[in-house]
């Protein structure tokens, strides 16, 4: 009887602690949530009890905030799509085809997501600049495409390391071509980390700065560099500022969800074994 | 793995297009660097043209005091950050490792802020939460009648390492509960009958079982903490002065505020040194048994 008690105070008192600390963790993002449903005087003398309002989603939305919103789905998609394209070939290259040293390839993709984007930017600017590229969108979308494609491979290439070879295998007894057990056998075993990778992709993607704020000006401007220009504002556009952040990170947090656990297996499975 | 198929094989060549693109946009760019960081080139100067300096850009950061304070900055922040980061995860990934009431809820929602763009997160601690003047920092000190703390002045350095180590533990606590989710229920329980306390059990049993976990989470951290410039930019900007700005900020500024493309470069080739050094180490010091 006491033990059950005990197991039983246990049991309120951590999941207490957790809920307590996960509330206090998360507590910046549910503040900007709310004071996006305020008006500008109760953000800057906060408030708690209040009338809540849309009214500053009515002034966000405006012309250039769709012109950034445009720009950034259009830079994250394009981003994702030739990611995809360039990275899964690669992956079922390092694990099926017979190519020099295929794990000196995959560890050299991995290196490369070493390198800070400032140790590239500036010939990449001076190039840019001279071939009138500044400020594109295909300008975004190649660097962000040359920092997505390695990030994918690692991620990917262990669930093809992981499809059991003896299907692959029967499948070719079963006179499929190559193509025929990438597509009918592989892909669906490996869609979901594909997707996954995907959509972690098109979270780095979405949030990046450093590239956005150095080569764009006004015609190619992301959400993030958008965001950047509240950084000066001194208290009367806070309401606003809540309610942009709110829009901007609502994708990103959604996709997120659905991508942790691959995130995790992905991660985990070039250095950890089991 | 590779051996099922056996034919003339081709496929091979799938890889080219990937290595093409990532050999174009990563690693000629970053010759180039190399190659300009031997270079005197002001883009807003032409008159001065551009001529070969040798090491003198090199040189010239070394010399500079300030090039110091921003070295010790980094350095500062990657230990504050890597350390916090990775004692709060483990005691989360601890914590969360039992049966909980919402605990798998509360483990997905507690991830949040690693998804969230650093921009929004850094406005929004700046003015929301740790603005001096306005704001909750202004309200909750003035309800306890003590003058708010400025944040983003004198203990700016600090603000950087608490909004790191806010956005980037989500991330190690993912890797590392995975790796305590992976330590057999049986081991622990045993360890439970032998009289270990929790404590005991933690370090001496799980930590040593998760390590390889722990290692990853530290490296892939190690390498983005040293990226940081999005929450520096939007934050202080460096500053008051250089204390609170890290090498990729100090950097930006030499590009596209002095335009001084020679040094920036040899600034991005420290950098890059600085990150091969440290991830190096780092390896070696791991995976050493």
């Amino acid at each position: 009887m006491f033990t059950l008690n005990y197991e039983k105070r246990r049991y309120l008192i951590f999941s207490t602690i957790a809920i307590v600390i996960t509330f206090l963790w998360i507590f910046p993002i549910i503040y900007m949530v709310i004071s996006s449903f305020k008006e500008e005087v109760q953000v800057a003398i906060p408030r708690l009890f209040f009338k809540p309002t849309i009214e500053n989603y009515q002034e966000v939305i405006s012309a250039t905030f769709f012109k950034s919103l445009k720009n950034s789905i259009i830079v994250t998609l394009g981003t994702v799509l030739f990611t995809t394209l360039l990275a899964v070939p690669a992956s079922y290259a390092l694990v099926y085809s017979k190519v020099r040293s295929p794990n000196g390839i995959y560890f050299w993709f991995v290196s490369t997501t070493f390198l800070p984007a400032i140790a590239v930017i500036m010939p990449v600017f001076i190039l840019f600049q001279k071939i009138r590229m500044i400020d594109s969108h295909i300008a975004l979308i190649l660097l962000y495409t040359g920092a997505g494609v390695p990030m994918m491979i690692w991620l990917i290439t262990n669930f093809f390391k992981e499809i059991p070879s003896d299907i692959v295998e029967a499948t070719k007894i079963d006179g499929c071509n190559r193509w025929q057990t990438f597509y009918l056998v592989m892909l669906p075993l490996v869609r979901n980390g594909i997707v996954s990778a995907a959509f972690l992709v098109f979270i780095i993607t979405w949030n990046e700065f450093f590239f956005a704020i150095t080569i764009t000006y006004t015609e190619s401007t992301t959400l993030a560099v958008y965001m950047s220009k509240y950084m000066t504002q001194q208290g009367y556009f806070w309401g606003k500022m809540s309610a942009t952040g709110t829009l901007i990170v609502m994708i990103p947090i959604v996709l997120g969800f659905s991508a942790q656990k691959a995130l995790v297996r992905g991660l985990t499975s070039g250095s950890v074994k089991g | 793995m590779g051996q099922v198929i056996q034919k003339k094989d081709h496929s091979g060549k799938l890889l080219l297009p990937a290595v093409v693109v990532v050999a174009l946009i990563t690693q000629i760019p970053f010759l180039m660097t190399i190659i300009l960081s031997l270079l005197k080139w002001n883009i807003k100067r032409p008159d001065q043209g551009i001529s070969f300096t040798g090491f003198n850009n090199y040189r010239e950061i070394f010399t500079d005091p300030n090039f110091w304070v921003v070295i010790i900055n980094t350095v500062v922040i990657l230990i504050a950050c890597l350390a916090l980061c990775t004692v709060i995860a483990v005691l989360l990934g601890v914590l969360f490792n039992r049966d909980l009431f919402l605990g798998y809820f509360c483990r997905s929602i507690i991830i949040i802020p690693y998804f969230v763009m650093d921009c929004v997160v850094g406005i929004v601690w700046k003015t929301l939460l740790l603005n001096p003047s306005l704001g909750l920092n202004y309200y909750i000190s003035s309800f306890f009648g003590f003058s708010p703390i400025d944040f983003f002045g004198a203990y700016s350095l600090v603000t950087i390492i608490i909004l790191i180590v806010w956005q980037w533990t989500p991330f190690f606590f993912l890797i590392i509960f995975a790796g305590l989710q992976s330590v057999p229920g049986e081991v622990l329980e045993s360890a439970q009958l032998e009289g270990a306390s929790g404590l005991q059990t933690l370090l001496q049993i799980q930590v040593p079982i998760i390590k390889a976990h722990i290692n990853t989470a530290m490296t892939l951290g190690l390498i983005n903490i040293l990226k940081v410039f999005g929450l520096v930019y939007v934050t202080t900007q460096g500053g008051p002065g250089y204390r609170s700005a890290n090498l990729p900020y100090l950097t930006y500024r030499t590009v596209f505020f002095n335009w001084s493309i020679g040094e920036a470069a040899a600034l991005a080739v420290v950098t890059v040194a600085i990150t091969l050094f440290l991830t190096q180490k780092f390896f070696s010091a791991t995976t050493r048994h």
